[in-house]
């Protein structure tokens, strides 16, 4: 009803430019095996989209095992009791659907598109993939060579390809974090079968997971199909997770990685922070659109307008439940070095430690901020893993609607103060990721 | 009694009706969802503009595009024109200078792009006038600028070096330059020559021939009213002069008479690209459109494709790989593609062919149709009622002159097509004999199990041209570390001219960082040595070799040589080969190119040196250093030997530095002369 009486007023106020940024209904209860379950209904198309979120990435594998989280997710796609090997990408397109998953180094997601009349379909699926896929040494074997051709073609044989690589090894080192997601090729080899099933066992449960719907759907129905198809999956062993705290760095850290893919080299300054739940990733995320965001950011306008020493040169935050990471980067113009570029990164990161941001600056990073969260709410499938995400990970669902006030609420102070907090010299890791003399 | 069993049987009802739901069965879709396909609401400006609009009021955003549909333009000897005008656009107006107007555009907080064919964004709804009077501002009435076409060409030029290493970019560009061929619009590439051709005038011609409203469309979805839009477009829009795009004759694309690979090395690639295409006239008014979508789909549309089935599911080839085939007005291409390691190259080409093979001789399954069909009409139903959707509808019905009914009848003419029209249409589209079968690899790996698929291969380098077959080959047991260095001192002079060389001293200037760098290097045949690096006048560093011991000046710091570099030194001379061929140590560890040549590696110790297989004469020498606890290699090409006193000496080196090529050229050699004792104090 509220729903309805929102799209009401926005039809009347359209154009007159009053309305904020939209507000998104959901509804949440858990299941008795500990199975959360969030339903946001949007009528507007004919889709629907299904999606299972599992607390389980990178940062939960063995050291001498990286890779496996993301290898696991291959496997749920082998089959299950009741979907022959094979046969699973055939029942979604049959049905009109579309679907994929991806795993970071905190969590996995999978998810279904599809028209509205094929929700039970998708509930369905999702269900038998919680509840008894069948994990066997064939889907083994050939997912083994798929996630190897995986990591050859997005990373060994692409340009900057080992960035992420060269920049955790340096940043963390105790966290796994250290490691990459899609892992070493050695590691990828020397996975086994009871090793997968220990791991399904371990971590697929629905205690583990939050559920989402989202779409053109019947709510009354849908909690029957979720009823019928979930609660009875047991619930697992509560997960004991190992906590690893990193020293923080306090001398600055100086390294070289050598890529044969590429031809010009890219220097980056890369930051620790904390986690994405701490109101300071918010906060560095302004400081990123204030150096970099647009053509009149300062660092594009400074190196590439005006100095004309980088061919390109960007920061941002990337966030992370454990930790995030914080980057600045340039590609250096032919005959500039990467000394160019890092004397005018210096003084602009110095400046904005220092002095406050103008309010002119201050009113465009609202209206930018404002802009990219609605953009981010703008599909059925972008609302389903930010609900998913906020959940499992922020531990607040409500963020979805209250991210853009915590945007506000941060002043032009505190943009400095954080920026000051984390951005010191002493802190970062310099590297030159530069090519490799193949020819 | 009665009553307890009645609560049993309640109980057991209602436990069995949970268990009861039959997981084997798996779920029936309900009943279709009905498809709403909007229409947008439109005008035309007296200029040609035609303005398409779907308000849409679920968030307060609107996303605008302003499309120019004038099909390809041949660049020819200027390609890059159509790059440098885009990225000129959106650099400041006649009133606006470029930091204002990027100051207006990023207050707003847009999301925008700008090019010559299409320019567009995002923004909130409350700043659209004001972001849509910026953008009209920005193409109707823009300033092109001679320091901001240095600027963006020199960016051009970098950007091309981003990716020229990539085997996914080297492939994407030859396979289209071979396909389309170079003088068609689809098979141009940027090179360094064809972007410095172009000069400001260029652009202004080419912005002036090419921007024009004739057959432009500006399409707004999002939260505006339809009267609104109407009264700004017109405002901002009405001074566009009217004028028809120029259309350019170019050559059209033909097909192979017979099956060919068309192999490119590149040494360093873990996989190997490879796609096998021909070309296409296909238009979406085609009778036979939807069948040849669907032969494409069952053959390789996606993850329930038959070229992704075999190569990924059944063998753990590829993380992917599928096929492509679209409608257009324009000549097209039929393409499917992988990238496979390197070992598996050629099963994977012969699998992809028999995929290929088999979709035109049998006739697919009514599973397989029916399947193809069911993606096709489930991807229309879920897009058909978003906005952006009804508005990409709209324009493609007017780009690609289509029937207006062409949408409403989407679904019933998928589900009409039969198994064989799906048949005729692989027949006719797919060219089983005369395909054209691009491989970007590692040729060391790849290239025999190619050439045994009896398929006959044409060799192109990085640049689509044509070039010899890349040498794979074994050293002959007749050739040895010895004789090579022999040779090399015997094509440089001979030993008896070496003898008597005493001295050398050799300038050389580079250019780093647009300065000059001197560097003046003296060599006694006894072993000593010197080194003077100047710029501008002033030394930056000196070293200095007395034979036994040494040292290094840098910048007024003077360090004694010790370890690694001291040996090094030690183990040179003029011509170190002379001290090489008495040293057991030297190795032939077989044939590698430089360059476009092979030459013989061989190995000495921690440096490794290349001899060009023909000439005999050395032209790489690569050197691992320890760098702050890093191994480095850094490598030094020679080249132009010329003759001096007797012995020819390189009078070209490049070495690469921190991915910069810096390349050292000889202005003043002198042999016997200009040294004296002092240069070695």
């Amino acid at each position: 009803m509220k729903k309805i009486f929102l799209s009401l007023g926005l039809l009347f106020m359209g154009g007159v430019g009053v309305v904020s940024a939209q507000h998104i209904e959901f509804e949440e209860y858990t299941l008795s095996n500990g199975l959360h379950v969030i339903l946001h209904q949007d009528k507007s198309v004919p889709v629907v989209t299904t999606s299972v979120m599992y607390h389980v990435g990178a940062k939960d594998e063995q050291p001498d095992r990286t890779g496996f989280a993301h290898f696991f997710e291959h496997l749920l796609f082998e089959g299950t009791e009741n979907i022959g090997r094979g046969d699973w990408f055939k029942i979604v397109s049959a049905n009109g659907g579309q679907n994929n998953a991806n795993t970071s180094d905190d969590r996995t997601y999978y998810y279904e598109t599809f028209p509205s009349n094929n929700l039970q379909l998708s509930l369905w699926m999702e269900a038998e993939r919680m509840l008894h896929p069948v994990i066997n040494q064939i889907g083994v074997d050939t997912q083994r060579e798929v996630v190897k051709e995986e990591k050859r073609l997005g990373v060994d044989n692409r340009p900057y390809g080992r960035l992420f690589e060269a920049v955790k090894s340096n940043i963390f080192k105790h966290h796994p974090y250290r490691w990459t997601t899609i892992g070493d090729m050695d590691h990828i080899d020397a996975a086994t079968l009871a090793e997968f099933q220990a791991f399904f066992k371990k971590f697929y449960i629905p205690n583990n997971a939050v559920l989402v719907v989202a779409g053109d759907f019947d709510k009354a129905q849908a909690k029957k199909w979720i009823d019928e198809y979930f609660a009875s999956i047991p619930k697992g062993a509560d997960i004991v997770r190992k906590q690893y705290t990193e020293e923080p760095i306090t001398k600055q850290i100086n390294a070289k990685f050598e890529d044969e893919n590429i031809q010009i080299p890219m220097l980056l300054n890369v930051y620790r922070t904390p986690s994405f739940k701490e109101r300071d990733t918010y906060a560095l995320d302004l400081v990123s659109d204030v150096l970099s965001s647009g053509k009149s950011s300062r660092l594009y306008r400074r190196l590439v307008d005006k100095e004309k020493t980088a061919l390109d040169v960007s920061s941002f935050i990337y966030p992370q439940e454990d930790y995030g990471t914080y980057f600045i980067y340039g590609l250096p113009m032919t005959g500039k070095t990467m000394e160019d570029m890092q004397i005018s990164i210096d003084e602009e990161v110095n400046r904005i430690c220092t002095e406050l941001i103008t309010e002119d600056e201050y009113q465009k990073l609202l209206n930018k901020v404002e802009n990219s969260v609605v953009s981010q709410n703008s599909s059925t499938d972008g609302v389903a893993h930010n609900l998913a995400t906020y959940y499992l990970l922020y531990k607040d669902v409500n963020l979805i609607n209250k991210e853009i006030d915590i945007y506000r609420s941060i002043t032009r102070e505190e943009i400095r103060d954080v920026a000051k907090k984390y951005l010191k010299p002493n802190q970062r890791l310099v590297l030159d990721y530069v090519p490799k003399n193949a020819e | 009694m009665k009553k307890s069993l009645y609560i049993f049987l309640v109980l057991l009802l209602s436990v069995s009706m949970q268990a009861q739901v039959d997981r084997s069965v798996q779920p029936k879709p309900g009943p279709a969802p009905k498809v709403n396909l909007g229409k947008p609401q439109s005008f035309k400006l007296p200029n040609g503009l035609t303005v398409l609009v779907v308000e849409n009021h679920k968030l307060p955003q609107v996303n605008f595009n302003l499309y120019l549909d004038n099909g390809p333009t041949l660049e020819g000897n200027k390609k890059g024109v159509d790059d440098l005008a885009s990225s000129l656009l959106g650099t400041g107006t006649s009133k606006l200078s470029k930091d204002q107007f990027n100051e207006k555009l990023d207050y707003y907080g847009a999301s925008l792009f700008f090019s010559v064919h299409s320019t567009g964004g995002s923004t909130l709804s409350r700043y659209f006038p004001e972001v849509l009077n910026l953008i009209a501002q920005g193409v109707l009435d823009p300033v092109f600028r001679g320091d901001e076409l240095e600027s963006e060409r020199a960016k051009l030029l970098d950007g091309i070096k981003v990716g020229e290493k990539s085997a996914q970019e080297i492939a994407g560009r030859v396979r289209k330059a071979l396909v389309y061929g170079k003088g068609n619009p689809s098979g141009e590439f940027l090179r360094e020559e064809t972007i410095n051709n172009i000069s400001l005038s260029d652009i202004q011609e080419y912005y002036k021939t090419y921007f024009v409203p004739e057959n432009a469309y500006l399409v707004i979805v999002g939260d505006v009213k339809f009267g609104d839009v109407k009264k700004l477009v017109t405002s901002n829009f009405s001074s566009w002069k009217k004028a028809a795009s120029p259309k350019k004759a170019y050559p059209e694309p033909v097909n192979l008479t017979a099956t060919e690979i068309d192999f490119v090395d590149v040494p360093h690639a873990v996989q190997s690209e490879i796609s096998v295409s021909n070309v296409v006239n296909l238009k979406m008014t085609d009778p036979d459109y939807f069948a040849a979508l669907l032969a494409n789909q069952i053959l390789g549309g996606g993850g329930e494709g038959r070229l992704f089935l075999n190569l990924r599911e059944a063998h753990g080839w590829t993380y992917g790989s599928y096929s492509r085939l679209r409608g257009d007005k324009h000549t097209s291409d039929f393409t499917a593609s992988a990238s496979v390691r390197n070992a598996v190259t050629d099963s994977a080409v012969v699998e992809m062919l028999g995929e290929i093979k088999r979709i035109r001789i049998e006739l697919p399954t009514q599973a397989d149709l029916d399947l193809a069909k069911a993606k096709y009409v489930g991807s229309f139903v879920m897009n058909a009622e978003k906005p952006a959707t009804i508005a990409n509808l709209a324009t493609y019905e007017k780009t690609q002159s289509l029937p207006a009914t062409f949408y409403q009848d989407y679904i019933k003419n998928i589900n009409a097509v039969t198994l064989e029209q799906v048949n005729a249409a692989a027949k006719k589209y797919f060219m089983y004999d005369a395909l054209r079968i691009v491989v970007v690899g590692k040729a060391a790996e790849v290239l025999p199990s190619l050439e045994a698929l009896n398929i006959p291969i044409k060799y192109y380098d990085k640049y689509a041209d044509a070039t010899e077959k890349p040498s794979v080959k074994d050293v002959d047991p007749n050739v040895t570390a010895t004789s090579v260095l022999e040779k090399y001192i015997r094509n440089i002079g001979g030993l008896q001219a070496i003898d008597k060389v005493n001295t050398v001293a050799i300038t050389y200037v580079a250019k780093v960082q647009g300065q000059e760098m001197k560097t003046v290097s003296k060599q006694t045949a006894s072993g000593k040595s010197s080194q003077e690096v100047s710029m501008m006048g002033m030394v930056m560093a000196r070293t200095v070799f007395d034979g036994e011991k040494g040292f290094m000046v840098v910048q007024g710091q003077k360090k004694e040589m010790t370890g690694d570099v001291l040996e090094a030194l030690k183990s040179g001379g003029i011509i170190p080969e002379t001290k090489m061929l008495k040293s057991g140590d030297v190795k032939i560890a077989g044939i590698e190119k430089v360059g476009d040549n092979d030459a013989y590696k061989i190995v000495d110790g921690k440096k490794t040196i290349f001899y060009d297989q023909a000439t005999g004469l050395k032209v790489a020498e690569e050197a691992t250093v320890d760098m702050e606890g890093q191994q480095i290699t850094q490598r030094t090409l020679f080249g132009d030997y010329r003759e001096v006193g007797g012995i020819k000496i390189p009078f070209k080196q490049t070495t690469n530095m921190m991915g910069m090529d810096i390349e050292m050229n000889v202005t003043d050699a002198k042999v016997n002369e200009g040294v004296s004792d002092a240069d070695f104090k």
